[in-house]
């Protein structure tokens, strides 16, 4: 089971879908939920779904404090992703100009998440908010021509962040992206 | 996906036991594949309550009205067009119009469940209608408009579908393409395509030159996920016949997408988007001027309130 842990996402149902059609069972889960309540339910793998603000991510912050205790793959999308960086001492904060629906990524590195997939990616975003500075032992797997930190991954551990959001239909190879993460998940 | 239709027919027979159930049917695809679902979940114990609220499209109560007579089904129309706009007076905010909307609907719907005797409230929601409800982007009329003491308990067998997943379970249903072929269409019906004020005069206006813009479309063989006019309350100067104009702007939408969550505005050929706008001001004399709309969803929703 992979647990899609909510952020109050517009597309956070989307990632459901996404993942029912690769056939992996997945679960949305209120952010509010304890984190050890979402231990027990032992998931493969952890996605921090979008948002509105990092002050309503709810227990995300604790997953990532206690993320030992999980071990497994995390894939943050948007405000998942900004949340991510910032845990590990990255800078977000209002981008100069915003990012919605269509933008062209630039893919600079293509494992794991990316794998298989063009170097050039048509992708759709929504996010005003955005990654300004990388955060420590992590890598840059892409950039925009409006956005420099698109993906990121961390250096040892499995875990990753996507500004833009794979799961919506416009997304070219959005379900590739999550296949990638699942694929790590070794369900 | 044929087990999902025998799935939700028996979630619906569970809850409603031996009790009656009214559906409210708008005549587009979700409410059909709901009303059909629960016609084989509970057959002559379902009553398709259609409200014609006055915001509908051109000759759409004649249409659903025949359709769904045709199909068996035990059908209420509801004339309520003065109801509507009695409620709709002098609301301006879009927000506001859609919980107006939503009350007016939810009181007919327990007046009808009341007289017919039926305790249960079948829709047709599906997954964008409570996401965009809850995260504040728009209340739709069959979630926000919602009291919190309803006399009815809600089923809702859709919620976690999409529309294009809706379409294909139509299909196994043997639901006419006519139907799961529509394009979507807002519950508030044309108060959402409206700016300010919504009253029989400016309906009249905007479904004329909404029934241009699907004529025109249709026309030219395209597949566009909607079309639609808005009426954008805001004048402009005009030129006709050598006489100044100062009338009506009316904006054009269309836009692809597959589940309605993300949408592209559509590269319409030029010499369409022209035609729409020479029908539109030839044709509506409260109009003299016609915009396409190039925006995409996000950051734009597709419907304009």
């Amino acid at each position: 089971m992979i647990a899609i842990i909510e952020n109050h996402g517009q597309y956070t149902h989307r990632i459901w879908r996404t993942l029912r059609e690769i056939g992996v069972k997945a679960e949305i889960i209120e952010n509010t939920t304890p984190v050890s309540e979402i231990k027990n339910r032992k998931p493969a793998g952890i996605i921090f779904s979008g948002g509105p603000s990092l002050e309503r991510a709810g227990n995300c912050w604790e997953i990532l404090e206690r993320y030992g205790e999980f071990g497994v793959p995390l894939l943050g999308i948007c405000l998942g992703h900004q949340l991510i960086a910032k845990f590990f001492g990255g800078e977000v904060g209002r981008g100069k100009r915003a990012e919605y629906s269509l933008i062209e990524v630039e893919i600079l590195e293509e494992d794991d998440i990316f794998r298989g997939l063009p170097g050039i990616l048509r992708v759709w975003a929504s996010h005003m908010d955005e990654v300004k500075k990388m955060p420590r032992d992590f890598e840059l797997l892409a950039r925009s021509e409006f956005c420099e930190i698109e993906a990121i991954r961390h250096r040892e551990l499995p875990i990753y962040g996507v500004q833009f959001h794979p799961e919506v239909a416009h997304t070219e190879k959005g379900k590739e992206i999550y296949r990638n993460f699942v694929y790590l998940c070794k369900i | 996906m044929n087990s999902l239709i025998e799935e939700k027919v028996r979630e619906i027979r569970e809850i409603v036991g031996d009790g009656k159930a009214i559906i409210a049917l708008s005549g587009g695809v979700d409410s059909s594949t709901a009303a059909m679902l629960a016609y084989k979940a509970i057959g002559e114990r379902l009553y398709a309550v259609f409200v014609n609220t006055g915001l509908l499209r051109k000759g759409e109560p004649e249409f659903v009205i025949k359709t769904f007579r045709d199909f068996g089904l035990n059908l209420v129309a509801v004339n309520a067009e003065e109801r509507f706009f009695r409620a709709l007076k002098g609301v301006i905010d879009p927000e506001e119009k859609r919980k107006v909307i939503g009350k007016v609907f939810v009181e007919i719907f327990e007046e009808e469940a009341k007289k017919i005797g039926a305790d249960f409230l079948i829709q047709g929601t599906i997954a964008p209608d409570w996401i965009e409800s809850r995260g504040g982007i728009k209340s739709h009329h069959n979630v926000g408009g919602l009291p919190e003491r309803l006399k009815l308990r809600i089923i809702e067998p859709l919620r976690d579908l999409y529309k294009d997943e809706v379409r294909q379970l139509a299909r196994e249903l043997g639901i006419p393409k006519e139907i799961y072929e529509r394009m979507p269409f807002p519950g508030p019906g044309l108060a959402a395509r409206i700016i300010g004020e919504v009253t029989p005069e400016r309906v009249r206006i905007v479904r004329e030159a909404n029934a241009i813009v699907e004529e025109e479309i249709e026309r030219a063989k395209l597949r566009p996920w909607q079309a639609f006019a808005v009426l954008l309350g805001l004048k402009t100067v005009g030129v006709q016949g050598d006489i100044r104009a100062y009338k009506e702007t009316i904006a054009v939408r269309i836009v692809e997408s597959t589940d309605g969550m993300t949408a592209n505005a559509m590269n319409v050929p030029f010499e369409v988007l022209q035609r729409i706008a020479f029908r539109i001001v030839s044709e509506i004399p409260e109009v003299c001027r016609v915009l396409y709309d190039v925006t995409n969803k996000p950051p734009a929703t597709i419907e304009f309130e």
